[in-house]
């Protein structure tokens, strides 16, 4: 009985051994883990702290120039800001309206340095770094490009695929959409090209819900394609390498599969970036000074009537404007110009002339 | 006159009219390839235009390839006889130059309307996806003038004495030449891009052979 009990207890003590070697590894890997808060707290912070140094070294010692709601922050220097800020300033309060008066509350921050000397220059965080000889329209082109307004809402930042900018370039985009609208794999921007408005709205990525593949790709082959020319790096190997020759091979199911395996979000919308902002941009000429504040007023609302709201207009309607917009904006047909054909009619006359000119039978 | 000349420089160069021609037809219609199949997707338009696009390229070689050739086989057999058939004729020069340059020039009206003839075709039987136009006729426009400024230009310079053509060869390779010679030296002497930019700009006397060349576009 007593060496039964003493057996016991020697074989207790031995599995308790590790299992109290165990609960102290998770008492240690506890402690680790609940300090992790406290060390990204203390990380914030720190970084808090430099940044708000890196600010204040940023915009002390420096002028501010003000032109409209723009406010600039620079060291003196021959960089001809003021002159920028006019040209920047007007294109800046077309875009954002009303709501480009925020610019007073998020001042640029320009650090001109020459551009002829090779000593280091220090390293900055904040603002734009430019040399003090660069003109005043590049420097407004600049300015236009990196307006230092407020992120817009995660809907609407992933919808347009970053922040809403001014363009220099509004033709060029408006042709670009419109070679989109025309080559783009996918039966809704083909329709949309053709004229309807619903498949314009799908093609823009404005629908709410629905499966979102079958919307974009209703056809097999759009299907297909995606896989074997958007995705062949990320299917044609590994465990999907057979189903990719599979789906290249012609079955539609198998495609089908693949594609599902990728996020909603993953997938390359029938037209891109360039023809959301057009629309966008559309909407916010169409409502007024005060569109872009309504636009991102409802950060919740579905972007569709976001749009709508911000345009004040039935979204039927600027959708409809805007396709005419993009068609209007077709580019130039491949046939010469009649001033082409006519020099290169001139140009083959001089060679005839000199030809007719040649030296050779000069006898006399 | 004319007839007969045109008659001989017909003997002389019939051959590279002929494949020329052919050329000429089948290119249009190559570049289509797969757009007349029934089963083909209406909308890979993108791959359709990527491949006139590629295609096109060989409209102005083939055009310079014709110029040139016709240019020298209209000269080839006066240059080979010294000229004396030509000085025996109670010609002045310029209506001789003017009658071998027409008859070329007439011969070279074969292969252009013969690329005429194919982009027709090939326009007629394709299937376009909607957005996608044909254009057969401003091609053709493009081929021809393409054809007559080569067609000018090597007959001039065909028409001269080998000296002509030794003094244009030698100051083209002596740019050739100094281009190099500065590139080794690692002095900072660009002559070639300016000269593109005379040669081949907007106003440039080979700008027609620039450009795109597409039978099917937006």
């Amino acid at each position: 009985m007593c060496n039964s009990a003493g057996l016991f207890v020697l074989l207790s003590a031995i599995a308790a051994r590790p299992l109290a070697a165990q609960a102290i590894e998770h008492q240690r890997l506890r402690a680790r883990t609940d300090s992790l808060p406290r060390e990204l707290t203390r990380a914030s912070a720190i970084a808090d702290l430099a940044d708000s140094l890196e600010h204040q070294r940023a915009f002390s010692g420096r002028d501010t120039i003000a032109v409209g709601g723009l406010r600039i922050v620079t060291d003196p220097s021959p960089l001809p800001v003021r002159a920028a800020a006019e040209r920047a300033w007007p294109v800046l309060d077309s875009l954002y309206g009303d709501a480009a008066q925020l610019l007073a509350q998020y001042p640029y921050v320009i650090r001109a340095f020459d551009p002829d000397t090779t000593a280091p220059r220090p390293t900055v965080y904040v603002g734009l770094t430019v040399p003090w000889n660069m003109n005043a329209e590049i420097l407004a082109q600049l300015l236009v490009a990196n307006p230092p307004m407020p992120a817009p809402d995660y809907a609407l930042a992933s919808w347009l695929g970053g922040t809403l900018r001014p363009t220099t370039r509004a033709g060029r985009e408006r042709t670009d959409v419109y070679l989109q609208l025309v080559t783009a794999p996918s039966t809704p921007a083909r329709a949309c090209f053709l004229g309807a408005l619903a498949a314009c709205r799908i093609a823009l990525g404005l629908q709410s819900g629905g499966d979102v593949l079958a919307l974009w790709y209703p056809e097999a082959a759009e299907r297909r394609a995606l896989v074997t020319r958007t995705f062949p790096d990320y299917f044609n190997h590994g465990a999907n390498a057979g189903a990719f020759r599979v789906c290249a091979g012609g079955v539609d199911s198998v495609c089908d599969a693949l594609l599902r395996q990728v996020s909603a979000g993953s997938l390359p919308s029938p037209l891109g970036a360039q023809a959301r902002t057009t629309v966008l941009r559309l909407a916010l000429r169409l409502g007024g000074r005060d569109a872009y504040r309504r636009l991102i007023a409802d950060s919740g609302a579905p972007l569709f009537e976001r749009l709508g709201n911000a345009a004040q207009a039935n979204m039927d309607d600027v959708l409809a404007r805007w396709r005419l917009e993009i068609l209007a904006a077709r580019p130039p047909s491949v046939a010469l110009p009649w001033w082409a054909a006519a020099l290169a009619l001139a140009w083959a006359a001089v060679f005839g002339t000199c030809a007719l000119r040649s030296s050779r039978w000069r006898l006399g | 006159m004319f007839r007969v000349m045109l008659y001989t420089q017909w003997k002389w160069s019939r051959l590279i009219i002929l494949l020329g021609t052919v050329a000429a037809f089948a290119l249009p219609i190559i570049s289509l390839q797969g757009a007349a199949r029934a089963d083909r997707n209406p909308l890979e338009a993108q791959d359709l235009l990527r491949t006139v696009h590629s295609w096109g390229t060989l409209y102005p070689v083939l055009a310079a390839a014709l110029g040139l050739l016709v240019a020298m086989a209209g000269w080839a057999p006066d240059h080979r006889g010294r000229h004396v058939h030509a000085l025996t004729l109670p010609l002045p020069r310029w209506r001789y130059v003017l009658l071998r340059c027409a008859g070329g020039a007439v011969l070279l009206a074969i292969p252009v309307a013969a690329v005429l003839a194919g982009a027709l075709f090939a326009t007629a039987t394709a299937t376009l996806p909607p957005g996608l136009q044909g254009y057969p006729l401003a091609l053709a426009v493009h081929f021809g003038l393409a054809v007559a400024l080569a067609y000018a230009m090597f007959f001039a310079i065909s028409a001269g004495t080998a000296r002509t053509a030794g003094i244009i060869l030698g100051v083209f390779g002596a740019l050739v030449v100094v281009q190099i010679v500065a590139g080794v030296a690692n002095l900072d002497v660009d002559l070639m891009s300016p000269l593109q930019i005379v040669v081949l700009g907007s106003a440039g006397p080979f700008a027609i052979f620039t450009g795109r060349w597409m039978l099917v576009d937006v």
